[in-house]
């Protein structure tokens, strides 16, 4: 029994999600993500500037050289996230089975649903089809027997695409592919491959498993696999999150304490709500710094308590900070908590003060923000410097 | 100064002193121990400006005198030596003490014992006088649920009632709670309250295993606490502050009272514990009547996310509804580790609200935790 998997991916994203918001970049070249001055990479670009060769996670600087006529916006964070979720929930009532892979992309297993919703082509076009009717975002749709050729299956149709790769077509589809196309072939295994003149998915075929093993070792059972469309890789629904992080690479090196501090305590406030909404606490807390010279370190602490209030999480990220920061200029900063209790686990105060308060206060915050957006409210000390700010902020799986 | 004295004698001297030595000072002179001679006894003294020990081993005085020795080397030292008697002998103009036992010497260079900060002790008024056992049962009963975190310094403290008839131990740390009282045979004439540093009664319980009873003056003016036993007095400072009201925390009424065997309930806590330890120590309570009035169960339950789980069921007295409530294993563990009666009891409202263990039938012990929240 072949199984019917499809893979859904919002076009440009982030572009178009802002394009919704403000109509008239709708067919500019459009740009989201940081300043050029700085650092700023280009965190999405709508189709008309990947025309001109800009990509995600280019340099801003690049692509504004690339495209000069651009118009580059600042990511929203929070509000890209309303949609994602969503589009999520749509997604859902087709089938239970989804994945969620990122905030834009995830898989469904549509298998034995056909009797309710008819044939996995006339779900995926439905789904298509409401997604930009009900949200007014573009997608692509990928569908095969399985999640590693629906996924090709669906970026070969960007934007707007739906492609379908029969059951038993799977090696014919990908055999003209380059083999860059394939999952785990990046750039140096890419480049290997070439030197043995491999340049084609169907190039990669027609090796036998023993020999891409002898060149590859365990890797090459994947490369042969892939070669021939074989995966068996479930789309697990509860694919359980094991942590949350944020990062942020700074406009320019940063030395100032206080803006450090600052970065660090709005990210705390995104993963205590990140935490809250999820409905799940943590017990560790883990703060990353990478210096100038690319020297990376991670430090972490175990909370006596597990909590999903931000300042517990700043206050233990800048104890780590004053510990381990040895002032050297920074270009990085990463705040993450891990040690998840999805079943709670919330130690009560019984003095109201301290943490329950400020859990009380999160909550109603949760609240404004749920109703007005994200950017209604904000601490003082991070007034005009929201996570959507001009220092590019990542959003890690 | 030159004196003698029984190696065992110096040993339990210097571990008395040993706690109160600073580890982390800036004054270098705190990790030392100050010896000096008073009659015919050695005086051991250590302090860490909260705490200060002063110890009296008899000993031979040949020559009056004083000097500090670094604590851990001498410690160590002398733990080290097999012979009877030590002989120490300061050689003043270097500040070396020389130490001799048996075959054994050593040349350990000091710090001159002016540079010491005296520890005082009053001994003008009249004292508080509290039976060792008793102050050791109240200590043991509060002292464990102060905070040990700096971040409220008063909860780090265990409040201090005195008065005519009785006196009242309480300390908390914000998830839990612990007041004791007891009577007291000559209490001060008006009553009075104190915050003492919880690590200081810990101190106090070590050392005072061999006495009858404790000597306790407060010296308000100079916001200290003294306690005197045979040959060792014990100072403290107070911690400054006012302790937060805990009579309105314990709760006036309950719906369930849970009546099990001590003993069991600890050991299915301890179980639990062991489950509990990757999720954050929830330990889950269940509590169910049996339909015959007045009994029941009480299950006890820890779920480890990765590795299992454990439910350990026991008899109980079971008065009003059927209750589902969470606590920090390590909580429970610790206050039921301290009731020393047979039979205790857990009085609960609902799962929000803090729950109340008091030992059945013997002694004024109250001891309060907190929930954990947790999705059902």
């Amino acid at each position: 029994m072949n199984r019917q998997i499809v893979h859904v991916d919002l076009d440009a994203f982030f572009a178009s999600v802002e394009c919704l918001l403000n109509p008239s970049l709708v067919g500019k070249p459009l740009l989201v993500g940081g300043a050029p001055g700085g650092r700023g990479v280009v965190s999405a670009a709508s189709y008309e500037a990947r025309a001109r060769g800009v990509r995600s996670a280019m340099p801003m600087a690049q692509a504004l050289r690339l495209c000069p006529e651009a118009v580059r916006v600042p990511p929203r964070h929070g509000t890209y996230g309303h949609y994602s979720r969503a589009v999520m929930a749509l997604l859902a009532e087709y089938t239970p089975v989804v994945e969620q892979v990122s905030i834009d992309e995830a898989f469904l297993d549509l298998s034995g649903t056909e009797g309710l919703h008819g044939p996995a082509e006339d779900v995926a076009r439905a789904i298509q089809g409401r997604v930009q009717a009900e949200h007014g975002l573009p997608c692509s749709l990928g569908v095969a027997t399985n999640k590693l050729v629906a996924k090709i299956a669906c970026s070969q149709g960007k934007p707007r695409g739906l492609v379908v790769v029969p059951p038993g077509g799977e090696a014919a589809f990908l055999a003209p592919l380059s083999i860059e196309s394939l999952w785990g072939v990046g750039e140096a295994t890419g480049k290997r491959l070439r030197a043995l003149g491999i340049d084609t998915v169907g190039d990669l075929a027609s090796w036998t498993e023993a020999s891409l093993r002898s060149l590859f070792g365990e890797a090459g059972t994947q490369l042969f696999r892939a070669a021939h469309g074989i995966d068996e890789s479930p789309v697990s629904p509860d694919r359980e999150r094991r942590s949350y992080s944020h990062e942020r690479t700074f406009a320019s090196d940063e030395s100032d304490v206080a803006h450090v501090r600052r970065t660090i305590l709005a990210m705390s406030d995104d993963l205590a709500a990140q935490l809250r909404r999820d409905g799940t606490v943590a017990q560790t807390v883990r703060l990353k710094l990478r210096s100038r010279d690319f020297t990376t370190y991670t430090r972490q602490v175990r909370l006596e308590h597990p909590t999903d209030v931000a300042d517990e999480i700043c206050s233990a990220a800048t104890a780590l900070l004053e510990e381990n920061w040895d002032r050297r200029s920074l270009r990085l900063v990463g705040v993450g908590v891990t040690d998840l209790l999805g079943h709670g686990g919330i130690q009560l105060s019984m003095f109201d003060e301290g943490v329950q308060r400020q859990r009380r206060l999160s909550q109603a915050l949760d609240g404004i923000r749920a109703r007005y957006g994200h950017e209604a409210i904000t601490r003082a000390s991070l007034a005009g410097n929201h996570s959507g700010g001009e220092d590019d902020l990542e959003d890690e799986p | 100064m030159k004196v003698s004295c029984m190696q065992a004698n110096l040993a339990r001297g210097l571990s008395v002193v040993g706690r109160a030595v600073a580890t982390r000072s800036t004054l270098p002179v705190l990790s030392n121990i100050l010896l000096s001679t008073e009659e015919s006894r050695l005086k051991l003294s250590a302090t860490n400006l909260e705490i200060g020990i002063n110890c009296w081993i008899p000993a031979k005085v040949e020559r009056e005198g004083a000097t500090t020795i670094p604590a851990r080397l001498l410690s160590d030292f002398v733990n080290s030596l097999s012979g009877e008697k030590v002989d120490m002998e300061l050689i003043a103009r270097t500040q070396t003490l020389h130490v001799r036992c048996d075959r054994s010497e050593a040349n350990i260079k000091g710090i001159d014992a002016q540079e010491y900060p005296l520890i005082l002790v009053p001994d003008e008024d009249e004292p508080i006088r509290i039976g060792t056992d008793e102050l050791q049962q109240m200590i043991d009963r509060v002292a464990f649920a102060a905070a040990t975190d700096e971040s409220r310094p008063v909860l780090t403290g265990v409040q201090a009632e005195l008065g005519p008839e009785s006196f009242t131990f309480a300390a908390a740390d914000s998830y839990r709670l612990s007041v004791s009282s007891m009577p007291l045979d000559r209490g001060p004439e008006t009553q009075m309250s104190v915050i003492i540093p919880a690590r200081a009664l810990q101190e106090l319980r070590r050392i005072s295993s061999d006495e009858d009873s404790v000597e306790v003056r407060v010296a308000g003016n100079r916001n200290q606490i003294f306690f005197h036993l045979d040959s060792v007095d014990l100072v403290s400072q107070l911690v400054e502050g006012s302790f937060p009201d805990y009579k309105q925390i314990i709760p006036q009424s309950h719906n369930t009272r849970t009546v099990v065997s001590t003993g069991e309930f600890l050991k299915a806590v301890r179980i639990a514990a062991i489950f509990a330890r990757d999720s954050a120590n929830i330990c889950q309570i269940h509590v169910a009547p049996n339909g015959t009035a007045g009994y029941g169960r009480l299950i006890v339950s820890a779920t480890s996310q990765e590795h299992g789980d454990n439910v350990s069921e026991l008899d109980a007295r079971v008065e009003g509804p059927p209750i589902d409530i969470a606590f920090n294993a390590r909580y429970l563990q610790e206050a039921l580790g301290v009731i020393d009666t047979a039979e205790v009891a857990l009085e609960t409202r609902d799962p929000t609200n803090p729950g109340v263990i008091r030992p059945v039938g013997g002694g004024d012990f109250t001891h309060i935790i907190m929930p954990m929240q947790v999705a059902r």
